[in-house]
């Protein structure tokens, strides 16, 4: 692969890699590995691929995949039959916090949905990827997808309102006891 | 379809219409305009998502970290077996670490980023969006945009509602609505991206316009007394500069 292609094919896809990292790993350190590695990967595997459709398709799915290895198990896995359904009502006053909150309290937000939900949304809301896509870059059903966007934006929904109460409060809570759930 | 499943297949729609075409949604969507609860379930659930999308879209990644990759790269061609060394990647992401940590804190404020995210939000919109929709207030306007005699930074008249209400392309940015207009001049397209200073924090109007580029795109942002503008082309920055 030449130079300038590989410098086209990071240009259009770091900026979004890097948003979907930061909304996994959490930490910009990890997330700016996590994109280098991605690219690490395309140069030593990926450059036979020589359609960009497929391209960007690869890139998110070996992000997500570095990502799956890298972090570590967790003791307290929840399997989606416990999770409650997702509630599809969005009332006005969700749709004005949305525009209300800036973007940093928006991603703390996306990183408290639950993992398993937090990537398709994460890639839904990039607005890169169809659905289709997104269940290709996950390795997981169409329908799956779809549910999980369903129960991943109330959580997000939830989510926000607590952003919002907490800056409102100007009170920095004790999270150990009653913050944002530890993914 | 009952409205439930209407809403579980809406629900994977994106806000920013690429989906429009897809046949999945056909049916969902041909519900929603003929079912007045579930299309303004269908309003908040698209100006929700596309709050969040933009939020999103405002996430820069930090400054070092496209050198450090094309760096990488490099390298892996100067020196192939390089690359499988851990102690070589290692240095390179200790260094990239460091460049994000300095950069990280360096993150702009809210008010300071407001022109870059709209115009952020014109690029896209340029390079993703379905143009058309411009009704008889817009086709005024757009002929007045077309002349080469028309400088768009010395005040354009624009009646916001009526433009709006005439069928003007309209656009949700940050849950306010922003209004498009394609022109063509000297050969180029061009698109004008028109939203009220009174739903977004705004530079003095006095202030000079900024520029920017993303891909092939180049655009232009300025204000005046009660609109935000923001022109986009593929011509070159030279060409949009020109507008002004």
């Amino acid at each position: 692969m030449s130079s300038e292609v590989f410098t086209q094919l990071v240009d259009a896809h770091y900026a979004a890699l890097y948003r979907f990292a930061l909304s996994l790993a959490k930490r910009p350190a990890d997330a700016g590995d996590l994109v280098q590695q991605t690219f690490f990967i395309w140069a030593t595997k990926g450059h036979g691929l020589r359609e960009a459709a497929k391209a960007k398709s690869w890139l998110f799915t070996t992000l997500y995949r570095e990502f799956l290895h890298g972090r570590r198990r967790e003791s307290r896995a929840m399997s989606l039959e416990d999770l409650p359904p997702g509630e599809s009502d969005v009332a006005a006053e969700d749709v004005d916090r949305a525009a209300r909150l800036d973007a940093a309290a928006v991603v703390a937000a996306l990183q408290d949905v639950d993992e398993v939900f937090r990537a398709p949304l994460t890639l839904f809301y990039l607005e890169d990827l169809s659905y289709t896509e997104i269940a290709e870059t996950l390795g997981v059903p169409i329908g799956t997808v779809m549910s999980r966007l369903s129960r991943g934006k109330a959580q997000l929904r939830a989510a926000l309102e607590q952003e919002e109460a907490e800056a409102k409060s100007k009170v920095v809570p004790f999270r150990g006891a009653q913050g944002r759930k530890q993914t | 379809m009952s409205n439930d499943e209407a809403k579980f297949i809406l629900g994977a729609y994106r806000a920013n219409g690429r989906d429009a075409d897809n046949p999945l949604f056909h049916d969902a969507l041909a519900q929603a305009k003929k079912d007045p609860a579930l299309g303004a379930w269908f309003a908040r659930a698209q100006a929700h998502d596309a709050a969040i999308a933009a939020r999103l879209r405002e996430i820069e990644p930090p400054a070092g970290l496209r050198e450090s990759i094309l760096a990488g790269s490099r390298a892996s061609r100067g020196t192939q077996p390089g690359w499988r060394f851990p102690a070589v990647w290692l240095a390179l992401a200790a260094s990239v670490a460091v460049v994000l940590a300095a950069t990280f804190a360096l993150w702009p404020n809210r008010a300071a980023a407001e022109s870059a995210r709209f115009a952020t939000f014109a690029l896209d919109d340029t390079a993703h969006g379905k143009h058309g929709g411009h009704g008889e207030a817009a086709g005024a306007l757009q002929l007045l945009l077309s002349q080469p005699s028309t400088r768009l930074g010395a005040g354009l008249p624009v009646d916001f509602a009526a433009l709006r209400a005439t069928g003007c392309r309209t656009l949700n940015f940050a849950g306010h609505d922003v209004l498009e207009v394609c022109f063509q001049r000297n050969g180029a397209w061009f698109h004008c991206y028109i939203a009220n200073c009174a739903d977004f924090p705004a530079p003095r109007a006095d202030a000079p316009p900024a520029f920017a580029q993303k891909a092939q795109f180049a655009s232009a942002s300025w204000v005046d007394a009660t609109h935000r503008f923001v022109v986009v082309s593929d011509a070159g920055l030279d060409a949009v500069k020109q507008l002004l």
